[in-house]
């Protein structure tokens, strides 16, 4: 079986010695113009002290911050790329922050709860200090194919560790089980053989950590030959998709499989679901990867379903703030409202019964928003594998 | 067999538990092997715990002196050796405590005695001892023998045996073992006493005890939820202190407090002994664990296995109904 | 300040199915991850703090099999500057009383002002290594260390007892400090410093290099001899509430309504 921990660290090179970039140079920080979009368009400046512009311009004027342990506001970043998507000089500011983790991960310094979930990718190949061989139980009454030692893999169900782990979001991996059944999908999964994907890994500025798990998890799908992969978080997908150098095959989220099994006629609802419906666009689906229009094809398609958009959706969405490492980092000096509790209070406000996503994050921190925003009972949150499962 | 010698550990002019623990053990291995049971008591001003001690063993050994005011093994240590090499008993017992952890090892070396620590058990096998203690967290029972030693070595787990009144009723003997001055390479300097924090655990009939399974700091909500539910108070293992999660006076074991609440709740807690030494005398005992080989489960009356944050969440549910 | 901290990398069993190996003599391993022994790693940061703090060179030793190396590599991505490892099959097997000789003879050859250790291996439990290792050099010890100050030549630290008592002892250097968890926050060792620093020598040394012969080392050196390991008995234990986490929980909720609390 293959684990990340058991590979020893000299599977990559490091990088080798010479000059040291300035913060400047290696972020191209010269070509800002400091006209602030920005921080105008990060979601997170509005409550905490993270002013992305101020950052690119330290590095502009002088060395720069040694890490964010100098500059804490760095790690309340959840990486949701509208500053670098906004730029009109093609400045990556994101890039920056993700950066200045690094150097604080590097000296040692990396927050208490940044550390634990390192440490446990590296030796569990997951971030939530899960034992590697619980990894399956998600799928104990199920029946779920495992593939076998060098089995070919046509279409891998990417699991993803939240899904696998969290007792929450496994409702999610079993609904979206039940509808490949249904739809009669022939797929295999790595059972407990899978390792975290590293995007969380990545963002949080551990690249050593990150080329270990891309390499281990190469490896693992060219032993068996994957060909297309459904993953069960858009943030796994993100990741396969541009941070693996070269493509490990065609990705794909369940939200754009349940579409194309519904156009294609395989999947069918027999059930219908009464209820009005809205949808929260996950930063890593929407803005990052433009997939708008499957998920609520997938919304539409579901007998009963009432849908209406969000004042802020598609591009415009509100970010859950559950991405980039924070899931395991509260943000420096938090003001104001959480933007997961304004997201529900608005989809309260807009009369739905059902808010709904389509990422493990996003579930987790609208979910919790719930109760943080008093809105229990007035609105519940489902996945969009969930919702379309109610009507089989 | 010879004696079978028990060190007595004391603290404030009180007899620790683990020494009637001990002493009550001591009593069934010298009866089975037809020899004594000697307590070794090294105190200043300790004649009355001296007394105490009589009915418990054949004889109480005493050292009262000055020197042994305070606690320091680099005093203890040779004193000690001198004893047991006088009387070269089958067997010594110390507590397996801050105070024996911190001497039998440096004994066995000035001895050159084989130790066995921190014992759930020791029985007399044949012509030989044969002890028992835990590893990997109590998931394994480990058996050591001790070779052809004249003299064995052990600390014994405090709450392993119960203890029973003794009626044995020995003599004192007063021992006249030189006690050297207290050393310049190792001075006792003071006891420092934990600082009250703002809940005493130790004062509410319901305490909910997280451990490590708990995963993040975020999770405590819905613990505090469940605790207010039951009107008790959050307490905790120690790794939870070690992560800032909870403050130390939140700690329940042996290096924390002692509760005996009417209901304790561990969630999350693996059950090693240093925790179990602070809950076992809860009058009712509910463990919730992933593991069902969690020891915990031993110490526990009811348990349930399976996902924390699927259990607490349905049975602040559950309790909730009920009320309603 | 010269410090030599002692490291052993440990199976994390805390919620795995622990499986007897078919000699009874040891655990099956496959499978379990390998990590630094919780204690040691609080140990290790309490060294590179001092280094830190007062200039000064950090070495650390392990016995163990190759492994092992791992955890020398992540000491020295976290900033030691020297790794040994006793690495002799001759040396493995051992109780804590060979363990410890074997570090003393190659601690006894080295210059050290201050000797940590964690208080106690997760795997074994012995408690036992750091005092030994003490006596054996002939140093001063102190246990279960929860607070330490280097002073001129001296060392105050707090020892935790019993209740969260904390004794104070000072003591002459050199000395052998075990160190408690909690007494500092330990660092995160990157992936990339310890690529780097498996670059960089681990020194080995054998039980001859040691000057240990064969019945001084491992099993054949031990004071007490390892008869079989066993699963503990069930005992009696809690009664188990069964079924889905709802169910049970309805269960509980009614036991704990009988009994008064809910
Ligand atoms: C001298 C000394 C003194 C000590 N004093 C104390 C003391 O006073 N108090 C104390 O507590 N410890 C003390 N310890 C530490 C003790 O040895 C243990 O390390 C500690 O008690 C373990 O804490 P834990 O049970 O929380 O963690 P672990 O042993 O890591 O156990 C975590 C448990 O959580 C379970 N779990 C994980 N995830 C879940 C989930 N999702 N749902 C349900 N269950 C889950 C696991 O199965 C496991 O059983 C002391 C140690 C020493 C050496």
């Amino acid at each position: 079986m293959p684990r990340v921990a058991a590979r020893g660290p000299q599977a990559f090179n490091t990088r080798t010695g010479g000059h040291m970039p300035t913060l400047a140079e290696k972020y191209e920080l010269l070509a800002c113009i400091q006209c602030g979009r920005c921080t105008a368009g990060c979601p997170v400046s509005l409550r905490t002290p993270l002013n992305v512009r101020k950052l690119v311009y330290e590095g502009q004027i002088g060395p720069g911050p040694a890490g964010a342990h100098e500059r804490p506001q760095a790690w309340s970043c959840t990486t949701c790329s509208t500053c670098t998507e906004r730029c009109p000089k093609g400045v990556k500011p994101m890039e920056l922050l993700i950066g200045l983790r690094g150097k604080s991960i590097e000296r040692g310094k990396a927050l208490p709860a940044v550390r634990d979930a390192l440490e446990s990718t590296f030796k569990h190949g997951n971030p939530w200090g899960r034992s590697r061989d619980k990894r399956a139980e998600w799928a104990d009454e199920l029946d779920v194919p495992i593939a076998g030692e060098g089995e070919a893999i046509p279409l891998l169900y990417y699991v993803g560790c939240t899904p696998a782990y969290d007792p929450r979001v496994q409702d999610v991996a079993r609904a979206l089980v039940r509808l490949l059944e249904a739809a009669g999908v022939t797929y295999s999964t790595f059972g407990t053989a899978e390792s975290c994907c590293g995007n969380e890994v990545k963002r949080m500025g551990e690249e050593g950590l990150f080329e270990l798990l891309v390499e281990g998890n190469r490896e693992l799908f060219a032993g068996h030959d994957v060909g297309s992969i459904v993953t069960g978080s858009p943030h796994c997908m993100n990741t396969f998709l541009k941070e693996y150098g070269e493509p490990v095959g065609e990705v794909v989220h369940y939200s754009q499989l349940l579409a194309r099994l519904l156009d294609e006629g395989r999947l069918e609802f027999k059930g219908s679901v009464e209820k009005k419906v809205t949808y929260h666009d996950p930063c890593f689906l929407g803005k990052h990867n433009s997939i708008f229009d499957e998920p609520r094809s997938v919304l539409e398609r579901i007998p009963g379903v009432e849908f209406e958009e969000l004042d802020r959706s598609r591009e415009r969405a509100l970010c859950c703030e559950g991405g980039g490492g924070r899931m395991w980092v509260e943000a420096e000096e938090e003001r104001g409202e959480r933007l997961a509790d304004t997201r529900v209070k608005d989809a309260v406000d807009l009369g739905a019964d059902v808010l709904v996503t389509a990422c493990p994050f996003c579930l987790l921190t609208l979910e919790d928003a719930v109760k943080t925003s008093g809105c229990e009972g007035k609105i519940e949150i489902l996945d969009i594998a969930e919702l379309a499962a109610l009507a089989l | 067999m010879n004696d079978v010698l028990v060190l007595a550990e004391h603290l404030n002019g009180e007899l620790k538990d683990v020494t009637f623990e001990m002493l009550t053990h001591a009593r069934v291995l010298a009866d089975a092997g037809g020899a004594k049971v000697a307590a070794v008591l090294f105190g200043s001003g300790v004649g009355d715990l001296a007394e105490k001690l009589t009915a418990e063993a054949d004889e109480v050994l005493v050292r009262d002196h000055d020197g042994f005011a305070n606690y320091n093994s680099a005093v203890y240590q040779p004193v000690l050796a001198d004893v047991i090499r006088g009387r070269e008993p089958s067997v010594v017992m110390i507590g397996h405590t801050a105070f024996g952890v911190d001497l039998a090892p440096s004994l066995s070396v000035a001895l050159d005695a084989p130790l066995a620590t921190d014992l759930i058990d020791l029985a007399v096998e044949g012509t030989d001892l044969v002890a028992t203690r835990q590893t990997h967290g109590g998931k394994v029972n480990e058996r050591v023998g001790f070779g052809d030693a004249a003299v064995r070595l052990v600390t014994v787990r405090p709450a392993a045996f119960a203890p029973q009144a003794g009626s044995r009723g020995g003599s004192v003997i007063a021992l006249d073992t030189d006690v050297p001055q207290e050393p310049a390479f190792r001075r006792f300097v003071e006891y420092v006493e934990a600082a009250a924090g703002d809940v005493d655990i130790t004062k509410s009939d319901v305490v909910i005890a997280i451990g490590r399974g708990i995963k993040e700091e975020e999770n405590l909500a819905m613990i505090n939820e469940f605790a207010e539910l039951l009107g008790g108070v959050v307490a905790c293992s120690r790794p939870v202190v070690d992560a800032g999660w909870l403050p130390k006076d939140r700690q329940v074991g042996s290096s924390g407090k002692t509760v005996k609440p009417k209901l304790y709740v561990a969630i999350g807690v693996s059950g090693q002994f240093q925790h179990v030494a602070g809950m076992k005398s809860a009058e009712t005992i509910v463990a919730i664990n992933k593991d069902p080989k969690a020891p915990i489960f031993q110490a526990a009356h009811f348990g349930i296995v399976g996902d924390l944050m699927k259990v607490v969440p349905a049975l602040t549910e559950k309790i909730t109904e009920l009320r309603a | 300040m010269k410090i030599v901290v002692c490291v052993k990398q440990v199976p994390d069993t805390a919620e795995a199915d622990v499986k007897l190996g078919s000699d009874g003599r040891g655990i099956e391993m496959e499978g379990l991850p390998l990590q630094i022994n919780e204690s040691d790693n609080y140990a290790l940061e309490e060294s590179l703090l001092i280094k830190e703090d007062r200039d000064g060179e950090v070495t650390v030793i392990t016995l163990g099999p190759e492994s092992a190396d791992e955890v020398l590599r992540m000491s020295m991505a976290k900033g030691a500057d020297e790794a040994v490892r006793l690495a002799d099959p001759a040396l493995e097997g051992g109780d804590a009383w060979a363990v410890a000789l074997a570090l003393a003879k190659a601690i006894g050859g080295m210059e050290y002002d201050l000797v940590l250790t964690g208080c106690m291996a997760s795997d074994d439990g012995m408690t036992q290594v750091g005092v030994t290792l003490a006596e054996m050099l002939g140093v001063p010890h102190a246990t279960y260390v929860t607070e330490m100050e280097i002073g001129d030549g001296s060392v105050t630290v707090g020892r935790e007892l019993e209740g969260g008592l904390v004794e104070r002892v000072e003591m002459s250097l050199p000395a052998v400090v075990t160190i408690q968890t909690g007494i500092n926050e330990p660092r995160y060792a990157s992936i990339m410093g310890i690529a780097k620093a498996a670059k960089r020598e681990i020194h080995t040394k054998s039980a001859a290099d040691l000057c240990l012969d064969a019945g001084e080392a491992g099993e054949a050196g031990s004071r007490t001899k390892l008869l079989k390991l066993d699963y503990p008995p069930a005992g009696e234990g809690a009664e188990i509430l069964d079924g889905t986490p709802s169910e049970a929980s309805a269960k509980l909720a009614n036991v704990l309504k009988e009994k008064g609390f809910a």
